[in-house]
C-alpha cells in the first residue's frame, strides 16, 4: 500500500472502532417520516463522537424492507447535506444488513478507501390509522412464494416465526415455558433501559395472560416495532466524544442456505460460522464475551441463536433460559438493553447499539460489571443470514 | 347482481378474494394451473429428481438446471403447526383462530398452507396430510385435508342397530 492510499491521520492496522452513537427517541406512535429519523440520528451520532460532516467520507444506508415506500437510499446523503464522500452504499442482506454494515465500513477503513463512516437504519411502520401488525399483515404481495403464503392465511412475520418456535420447542422437547423465560428476562433488562419502550416488569403470570398471537407466540414474544433511528460512527482515528474506544475486533458472515424439504430443519439450523469466524478474528472464545447482544424479534430465535452460535449445547437453551442466567445476575447476560422483545425494534441496530452501550460502562442501573467484550449478532430472512460482530473496549 | 350457488362454492371460508395470488405468477404459474385441474404440481430437478424448493431455477445436488414441474403425490405429513389468533380486519374472514401448517409431502417438497376447512387448533407434528384446494378469489391453492378428520374408521358395527 502506497502512503498515498492512506487517508491522512488512519494508521495502517490500527483498530477501527465505534466512535458515535445516535438514537432518536423509540416511539409508539405514527410519526416521522424514515428520512427525517436518519437524519436526526446521524447529527446525534457526530455530535456524540465530537465529529462533523465534514470529517465524514462515507455513508451506509439500510432501512426496513417492504413496509413503505419512501426508504431510505444513497440520496440522503444529499439530503442530510452530507459531500465529497468517498464510500456510499445502500446494503441488503434483510435483517442481517445493520451489521453488515459496520462490517463493511471497517473494511473500508482498514483498505484505506474511507476514514469515517456512517451507518444508519431507520424505520417508520407505525403509520396513522393502523397498527404496526397491521401495516406487516397488508404487506407483501400477490407474487412469488410469499404471495401463496398469504393466500394461506400467513400474514405478517409471526406465522412463521411461530411455526419456527412450534418445530424448535418439537425437535428440543422443550415447551411455552422456554419462551416465557426469554421474555421474562429480557424485560428485566428493559425495566433499566429509559431508551426502552415496555419498561413495566413483567412476571410468567403476566407472560400467560398476554394475548396469543400465533401459537406459541404471545405477544409478548413479539418485537415492539418502533419509528425510530439509530446511527454508529465507524472510524480509524479516535473519536473526540470523550468516550472510551469500542474497538471492532471480529467480524463474521454466514449464509448457510438451509434447504425447505425432507431431510433437513426447514425453520433453523446453521450459521454457526459467523460467530466462529468472528470470534477467531479477534481472538476470543465464546467464555470471553462478557454480553451477547443478539437479534430477537421472536423469543425463540434468542434460544436459537444461543445455540446456533455456540454459547449453550444444542436443545439446551430453554432450560438456560428458565435458569434465569440470561438476565440480569446470570452468567449469560444476553440482550441487556431489553432487546427488540422490550427495547425496541431496530432490526440490527437494537444489538449493536446495547453493546457499544455496555462497553462504554454507560449502561447506569442495567450495566454488566466488568464487561470487556461484547458479541453482537444480526440476521435476516428466516434466520437465513447471519452477520456477527465482536467489539471490545480494549485495543487490540 | 346475484350470487350463484357456484359463487358461494367458490368463496373461501378464510381470506377475503383480495389475497388471491397471482396465478400468471412468472415461477409459480404451473403450480397454480394444476391446482385449477385438481393436481399438486410442483418443481423437481430434471436430471436427478432432487424436491426443489418453489424459486429454485439450478439444483444444489446435481447442478442441473432442467427443473421440471410435475404433479406429485398429494399426500404427506405435518412438519411443523401454528394456530393465528391474529385475524387482520378486511383480510381475514374466518370468526375463529386457523391453522397454518408446514407439510412435508411424501414427494419430499415441503409446502405451508392452511387445512381445507376450518379447524379449531393445528395438528400435532407428524399427523398424515392428504392435499385438496381451496379456491381464493378464484385461484385455486393447496390446502391440508387432516387424514384423522377426514377418514372415519369403518368397524363391523357400525353397520349394526345398536340396541
Amino acid at each position: 500500500m502506497t502512503a498515498a492510499a492512506v487517508p491522512a491521520g488512519a494508521v495502517p492496522g490500527a483498530p477501527v472502532g465505534i466512535v458515535g452513537l445516535g438514537l432518536t427517541t423509540m416511539s409508539l406512535e405514527p410519526g416521522g417520516a424514515p428520512g427525517d429519523l436518519a437524519a436526526q440520528a446521524v447529527t446525534a451520532a457526530l455530535a456524540d463522537a465530537g465529529l462533523t460532516k465534514r470529517d465524514v467520507d462515507g455513508l451506509l444506508v439500510n432501512t426496513s424492507q417492504g413496509v413503505r415506500p419512501d426508504r431510505l437510499s444513497v440520496a440522503l446523503a444529499r439530503q442530510i447535506g452530507l459531500g465529497d464522500l468517498r464510500l456510499l452504499e445502500h446494503l441488503e442482506i434483510k435483517g442481517a444488513t445493520t451489521v453488515a454494515m459496520v462490517a463493511r465500513a471497517v473494511l473500508a477503513i482498514r483498505a484505506g478507501m474511507a476514514e469515517t463512516v456512517v451507518c444508519v437504519f431507520a424505520d417508520a411502520p407505525l403509520q396513522p390509522g393502523g397498527s404496526a401488525g397491521s401495516t406487516y399483515a397488508h404487506s407483501g404481495g400477490s407474487d412469488g412464494v410469499r404471495g401463496l403464503e398469504r393466500a394461506s392465511g400467513v400474514l405478517g412475520s409471526v406465522p412463521t416465526y411461530a411455526l419456527m418456535a412450534a418445530r424448535y420447542l418439537h425437535v428440543t422437547g422443550g415447551n411455552p415455558d422456554d419462551l416465557c423465560a426469554v421474555a421474562v428476562s429480557t424485560r428485566a433488562w428493559a425495566v433499566h433501559n429509559p431508551d426502552a419502550v415496555v419498561r413495566t416488569p413483567l412476571d410468567a403470570e403476566g407472560y400467560r395472560a398476554s394475548r396469543m398471537i400465533s401459537t406459541p407466540l404471545r405477544v409478548l414474544d413479539c418485537a415492539r416495532p418502533v419509528n425510530g433511528a439509530a446511527a454508529v460512527v465507524v472510524s480509524g482515528r479516535p473519536g473526540r466524544g470523550g468516550h472510551p474506544p469500542v474497538h471492532v475486533l471480529g467480524m463474521g458472515f454466514d449464509h448457510p442456505v438451509r434447504r425447505r424439504r425432507a431431510g433437513t430443519e426447514s425453520w433453523f439450523g446453521g450459521g454457526r460460522r459467523a460467530a466462529d469466524d468472528a470470534l477467531a478474528m479477534a481472538g476470543r472464545r465464546p467464555a470471553d464475551v462478557g454480553v451477547r447482544e443478539l437479534y430477537d424479534p421472536f423469543s425463540v430465535v434468542t434460544l436459537c441463536l444461543l445455540e446456533e452460535y455456540g454459547f449453550c449445547a444444542p436443545g439446551t437453551a430453554g432450560a438456560v433460559a428458565r435458569s434465569g442466567a440470561l438476565g440480569p445476575g446470570g452468567d449469560l447476560p444476553t440482550n441487556t438493553g431489553g432487546g427488540q422483545l422490550s427495547g425496541f425494534y431496530l432490526q440490527g441496530m437494537t444489538p449493536l447499539v446495547e453493546a457499544v452501550v455496555q462497553l462504554r460502562g454507560t449502561g447506569g442501573a442495567r450495566q454488566v460489571p466488568g464487561v470487556t467484550t461484547a458479541f453482537v449478532g444480526g440476521i435476516g430472512g428466516r434466520i437465513d443470514h447471519h452477520a456477527a460482530l465482536v467489539l471490545d473496549r480494549e485495543a487490540a | 347482481m346475484t350470487t350463484t350457488a357456484t359463487d358461494l362454492a367458490r368463496a373461501d371460508w378464510l381470506l377475503a378474494p383480495g389475497l388471491a395470488p397471482n396465478a400468471a405468477d412468472a415461477v409459480l404459474a404451473p403450480l397454480y394451473a394444476g391446482a385449477a385441474r385438481g393436481e399438486l404440481v410442483l418443481p423437481s430437478c430434471g436430471a436427478c429428481g432432487l424436491a426443489l424448493e418453489l424459486e429454485q431455477r439450478a439444483c444444489d445436488r446435481c447442478d442441473s438446471a432442467d427443473v421440471v414441474w410435475a404433479a406429485v403425490a398429494p399426500t404427506g405429513e405435518v412438519h411443523s403447526a401454528t394456530t393465528v389468533h391474529r385475524r387482520e380486519r378486511g383480510l381475514v374472514l374466518a370468526t375463529e383462530p386457523y391453522p397454518v401448517v408446514d407439510v412435508e409431502l411424501a414427494s419430499g417438497h415441503r409446502l405451508v398452507m392452511t387445512t381445507l376447512a376450518p379447524r379449531a387448533s393445528a395438528p400435532a407434528i407428524g399427523e398424515a396430510v392428504r392435499i385438496g384446494f381451496r379456491s381464493v378469489g378464484g385461484v385455486a391453492v393447496p390446502a391440508a385435508e387432516l387424514a384423522a378428520a377426514e377418514i372415519r374408521p369403518v368397524h363391523p358395527s357400525d353397520t349394526e342397530v345398536t340396541p
